[in-house]
């Protein structure tokens, strides 16, 4: 079945503003920083993006965008601050693992210092506000990669 | 004319058995025997028992005695290439055109696990160390996919390394962020992801086409590979490799929970590596 069906040679009004909301509306979710629409996402992402910005942006991008060769680990066996958008792999991991990262930090296995390769946040940010962040973070992957997660989290 | 006839019968009969004569020895010499043939693959039954997959068929080696386990019933075309054990000591096999199979002990029979697969064309296999229904396969044109229940349903996760993978190894070493590690051996070294797949990157400088790799699950942060018929040991988890001596070519690894690390060879000996350093065949 045809997008747009023509009337006598011409677009109904009915199929032209049908047009309109399916070219805009997508464009409207985009520019709010995300794939999922400000209609449908949960009201604590607002929050959660505020605080992303707070505390996570300056290593990990402020669109989530990470570093750049983020998969070759430095001199000191470190690995650089990974993207969490859908070019990365925080969707790989269920809700659990990810608060768990947040507040605890990490230190990656062959890491030749002793600091922690993602620092932990328990302490500055409240298991609500923790989840918060991660509702945002789910903003900017693709339909697919929720879908994914949201499975690995069951 | 009945003597002619009698003549020609008896010339006929010598010929014959000259024939047999000369062709019979080389008939045998033309079938070696099964330990003769090349390891392709190693792993071990749930009771410790050394199963060994050559190129004339798969072996439960114990004691000195090998009796073959029959093959799933599949195409000529077929190419078994690999064995892995369960978390539960189910025994599995795969390879391309055949896809992956589970061994039914009990009723001596194989299980064929390939419902969901897209194609049979299956390179590399391994199964979760810990979690008996979690097991992973590399399709040559697909990518990596893992099931969760047990092969019932299989589910693309990943493309995989860059290069194609010829052995896989899931490994229960510390300090991953889900269950463990995986472990690829692809035609340019060992790759390592943890087991949530969120990259692959390398595992040390090791290069080369990495034909087999184990580790051992008393002490996980040592891993085993084979490249290219030498055999190499990584004791932090991959970062770094030093080559072993074998007296052969080195084609399958394993891990036997009696023996310790056992390699079989090109020759199809099995060897094991004893306090010394010296390697012995496994049953003398």
């Amino acid at each position: 079945m045809p997008l747009v069906q023509m009337v006598n040679g011409r677009l109904s009004m009915t199929k032209l503003i049908g047009l309109l909301v399916l070219l805009f509306v997508p464009a409207l979710a985009g520019a709010s920083g995300g794939s999922v629409s400000a209609f449908s996402a949960p009201p604590e992402v607002a929050q959660g993006r505020q605080i992303y910005e707070q505390y996570c942006a300056a290593c990990h991008g402020g669109q989530g965008e990470g570093a750049t060769a983020w998969k070759k680990p430095d001199e000191k066996g470190e690995i650089p601050p990974p993207p969490h958008d859908e070019t990365g792999h925080t969707w790989r991991h269920n809700d659990g693992m990810l608060f768990k990262m947040i507040a605890e930090g990490r230190r990656h296995p062959f890491n030749k210092s002793d600091r922690l390769t993602m620092p932990a946040f328990g302490e500055s940010l409240s298991d609500q506000e923790i989840g918060a962040v991660i509702e945002y973070l789910k903003t900017l992957w693709t339909d697919e990669q929720r879908e994914y997660q949201a499975t690995e989290s069951q | 004319m009945r003597s002619i006839v009698h003549s020609l019968t008896r010339v006929t009969w010598h010929f014959c058995l000259l024939t047999l004569t000369v062709a019979l020895p080389a008939l045998v010499h033309a079938q070696p025997s099964a330990d003769a043939q090349s390891v392709k693959a190693l792993t071990t039954s749930s009771s410790g028992v050394l199963l060994v997959l050559r190129d004339n068929g798969l072996f439960a080696t114990e004691g000195g005695t090998s009796t073959e386990i029959t093959l799933p019933a599949t195409d000529q075309r077929t190419q078994p290439s690999s064995l892995a054990k369960g978390a539960d000591g189910s025994v599995y096999l795969a390879g391309p055109g055949l896809g992956v199979w589970r061994y039914d002990g009990a009723g001596e029979r194989w299980q064929s696990l390939n419902n969901t697969l897209p194609n049979l064309g299956v390179t590399a296999m391994a199964a979760h160390t810990t979690q008996p229904e979690t097991l992973y396969a590399y399709l040559e044109e697909g990518g990596m996919f893992r099931s969760r229940d047990g092969g019932a349903k299989w589910m693309k996760v990943d493309n995989g390394p860059e290069e194609p993978v010829q052995a896989f190894l899931h490994s229960d070493m510390p300090g991953s962020m889900e269950s463990g590690w995986l472990f690829a051996g692809t035609t340019r070294g060992v790759a390592r992801s943890m087991d949530c797949f969120c990259f692959w990157g390398d595992a040390g400088d090791l290069r080369g086409t990495v034909s087999a790799i184990s580790y051992d699950p008393a002490a996980p942060e040592n891993i085993y590979a084979v490249v290219e018929g030498q055999l190499h040991h990584s004791a932090d988890g991959g970062e770094t490799w030093i080559s072993l001596t074998v007296p052969q070519d080195v084609t399958a690894l394993a891990f036997s929970p009696v023996q310790g690390l056992v390699v079989g060879t090109a020759s199809g000996d099995l060897l094991a590596p004893s306090a010394d350093g010296k390697w012995s065949p496994v049953h003398d």
